[in-house]
């Protein structure tokens, strides 16, 4: 890898240019929407309203934030965003790399058929027990409740999967090597095991926090008090009847504040979020 | 600390599959044992029995004689390097060796004066802070066994820990291995399927084929010996060869008729040699080129092998089956040579059918 690096520095060649070139413009047109919102929400109501073109000259403004920062639930919205998503994710974790390890290490009866009924899993839609699930959690006054929130994500088969596969693909003998060095079961899985599966757990991590952020289905279902919002649902609920026209900026700033957490995220666990996708062996 | 390992009538099975089938064998305190044969024969089963890795079906094994087939592997005071090596691909060097010591709750300052002294005993003290994937093959290979020495186990097992290097470092880790063994006063057992390695580094030998030993003992045992025809075949090289003979008597001694119609007097007593189908085996050293002595038989030579310090002739006899027959190194001998051989009767070894031996001096077991 960075032999090829190198080499790229030292000359690049025609055919490198080209693709240079071409990965360039097809980000400038990724960003340009991205571009777009963000200075559509630096523009006052109004002048939008009579001049979309304004949009490409002053005066720009930091009022549609001082807004959004003005709805006094919102820091509560943000906070009930953080403890869903958090907390989902940090419970998928630790459930997926157990049952993972589990599925890749133990044997037990029944085994192959419980890891297809995991499987199965994988192919219902949330639509089709929305229902029931909705009843079932009436019930049992989970509703407007964190836990109400949580817990749905947390029947995840596809993290129960991904860990699988990846402790079987970690060596057996080095849980052999650690046996015959005088490492308890947990230990092995606590020292050995699982910091090889760090790659895995912050793609698993980035992906269930980033669905759940941005979730908007459960959340509008489940949570309907104003303070058991979440961040999507509270802002969606400020959103004035013609928005659309009378209140883009507001609207864009809206977008804009809502996604930027994730767009922290992406920051720190870029590596992890590059590989994840790309699919490329970690280790 | 060593240990001496008995090993009693083992047996191992994979549902219907039988591995190991009633193996009994003695591993003296300080020996450096080597269980030798084919991929796949169950050498790496038996290790992995030792070391507490494989449940054993049948049978008992014992330390010192103290019964360990039931200890979980950590109790069994024995370390193992694996022909992967292991290591624990997050810790570094110094925290792979120390791992194991730590998890026995050794004081501090006690498993780094092991650390420090393993890592200087096989140079690698400059790679302490390092990670596994941040070293070469050989590096690794030492890690593995320094990650072994700092345990120091009443026994060592090896499962083919040179098979993953290339060949010059592999002959060169040979080496130090056979160094460190005069270093580290412990029992050593080696599993390889190469019979160079088993011969250069064993005190003595378990052949294995097919379920079972072959045959027990000493390098020059096991190559002069051979307890049967599979250990004639699998250790020297190059292969023993093996023609198919009628005998005779002569005083005693066997005397083999050749495919060709030549008789070779062996020193070996026809009395006890059994069953039907004999061949007759005899090694490349044993068969040289008739200068001036009498010649046993002639062939064509059909490939040479320079080795450098001899030459190796692969000869067809008139009746068809190749011979290969020592020359020196600076051989003059051309392929398409008719060449006369001299087979000599005194080193020689007999099997039947069933792939029984028969040497000199006696009867062989078997
Ligand atoms: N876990 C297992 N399940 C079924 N068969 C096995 C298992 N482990 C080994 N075997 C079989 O046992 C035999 C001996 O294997 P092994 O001890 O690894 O051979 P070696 O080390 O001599 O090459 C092989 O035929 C192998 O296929
Ligand atoms: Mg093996």
């Amino acid at each position: 890898m960075s032999s090829m690096s190198s080499g790229r520095i030292v000359g690049r060649s025609t055919g490198d240019r080209i693709i240079l070139v071409l990965v360039i413009a097809l980000a400038l047109i990724m960003m340009a929407p991205i571009a777009w919102i963000i200075a559509l929400s630096l523009k006052d109501n109004k002048e939008l309203m009579t001049d979309m073109n304004s949009v490409f000259h002053a005066p720009y403004t930091i009022n549609n934030y001082v807004n959004i920062l003005a709805t006094s639930s919102v820091f509560r919205w943000i906070l009930n965003s953080v403890i869903v998503s958090g907390g989902l994710t940090i419970m998928t974790l630790v459930l997926s790399s157990l049952a993972g390890y589990g599925f890749a290490r133990l044997s037990f009866p029944f085994r192959n058929t419980l890891f297809v009924i995991v499987l199965l899993g994988l192919a219902v839609p949330e639509q089709a027990v929305l229902i029931a699930r909705h009843q079932l959690f009436s019930w049992l006054k989970f509703h407007n409740t964190y836990h109400g929130l949580i817990l749905p994500g947390l029947a995840a088969p596809f993290g129960v999967f991904l860990m699988t596969q990846y402790f079987r693909a970690i060596p057996k003998e080095l849980d052999e090597a650690a046996l015959l060095d005088n490492a308890s079961r947990f230990k092995i899985f606590w020292k050995v095991l699982l910091p090889l599966t760090i790659p895995a757990q912050a793609t698993l991590g980035i992906f269930t926090f980033l669905s759940s952020w941005n979730d908007y289905f459960w959340p509008l279902i489940s949570g309907t008090k104003k303070e058991m919002y979440t961040l999507t649902i509270g802002i969606a609920s400020t959103q004035t009847n013609f928005a659309q026209s009378e209140g883009l900026g507001f609207l864009m700033s809206q977008a804009v504040f809502a996604g930027a957490p994730i767009l922290i995220l992406y920051l720190f666990f870029q590596k992890y979020i590059v590989t994840a996708v790309s699919g490329a062996a970690v280790r | 600390m060593t240990a001496h390992i008995e090993i009693q009538n083992v047996s191992k099975r994979y549902g219907s599959l039988t591995v190991l089938d009633g193996l009994s064998l003695t591993i003296n305190a300080n020996e450096f044992m080597v269980f030798l044969g084919p991929s796949g024969c169950g050498k790496s089963t038996l290790l992995r029995m030792i070391a507490g890795l494989e449940s054993v079906d049948d049978g008992t094994i014992s330390i010192n004689g103290e019964r360990i087939d039931n200890l979980p592997p950590g109790q069994r005071d024995i370390a193992m390097v694996f022909q992967s090596y292991a290591l624990y691909p997050h810790m570094t060097v110094a925290d792979n060796m120390a791992f194991g010591l730590r998890n026995i709750g050794l004081p501090a300052e006690v498993i780094s004066a092991r650390v420090a002294e393993a890592a200087r005993m096989l140079e690698i003290g400059h790679l302490l802070e390092r990670k596994p994937g941040q070293l070469s093959g050989g590096q690794r290979q030492r890690v593995a066994i320094g990650r072994a020495i700092v345990k120091e186990p009443k026994a060592f097992l090896f499962d083919e820990p040179l098979s993953n290097l290339d060949a010059a470092l592999r002959v060169r880790t040979r080496v130090e291995l056979a160094q460190l063994r005069n270093r580290v006063r412990s029992t050593m057992i080696f599993v390889t399927h190469d019979q160079i390695e088993a011969m250069t580094l064993a005190d003595r030998i378990v052949v294995m084929n097919n379920r079972k030993i072959e045959q027990i003992g000493t390098p020059m045992e096991i190559y002069s010996r051979p307890a049967s025809r599979f250990v004639a075949t699998f250790v020297g090289s190059p292969t023993m060869n093996f023609l198919p003979v009628g005998l005779s008597g002569e005083n005693g001694f066997a005397r083999a008729k050749l495919p060709d119609g030549t008789d070779l007097q062996t020193a070996i007593r026809l009395e006890g040699i059994n069953g039907s189908g004999h061949s007759l085996g005899i090694r490349a050293e044993a068969v040289k080129l008739a200068n001036g002595t009498a010649a046993t038989t002639t062939g064509k030579v059909e490939v040479i092998e320079r080795l450098g310090d001899r030459t190796l002739l692969y000869t067809r006899l008139k009746e068809g089956s190749v011979v290969i027959a020592e020359d020196v190194g600076n051989s003059r001998i051309a392929i398409g040579d008719q060449v006369a051989l001299a087979l000599d009767g005194a080193r020689t070894h007999l099997f039947n059918a069933e792939g029984r031996a028969w040497h000199n001096e006696g009867v062989g077991h078997g």
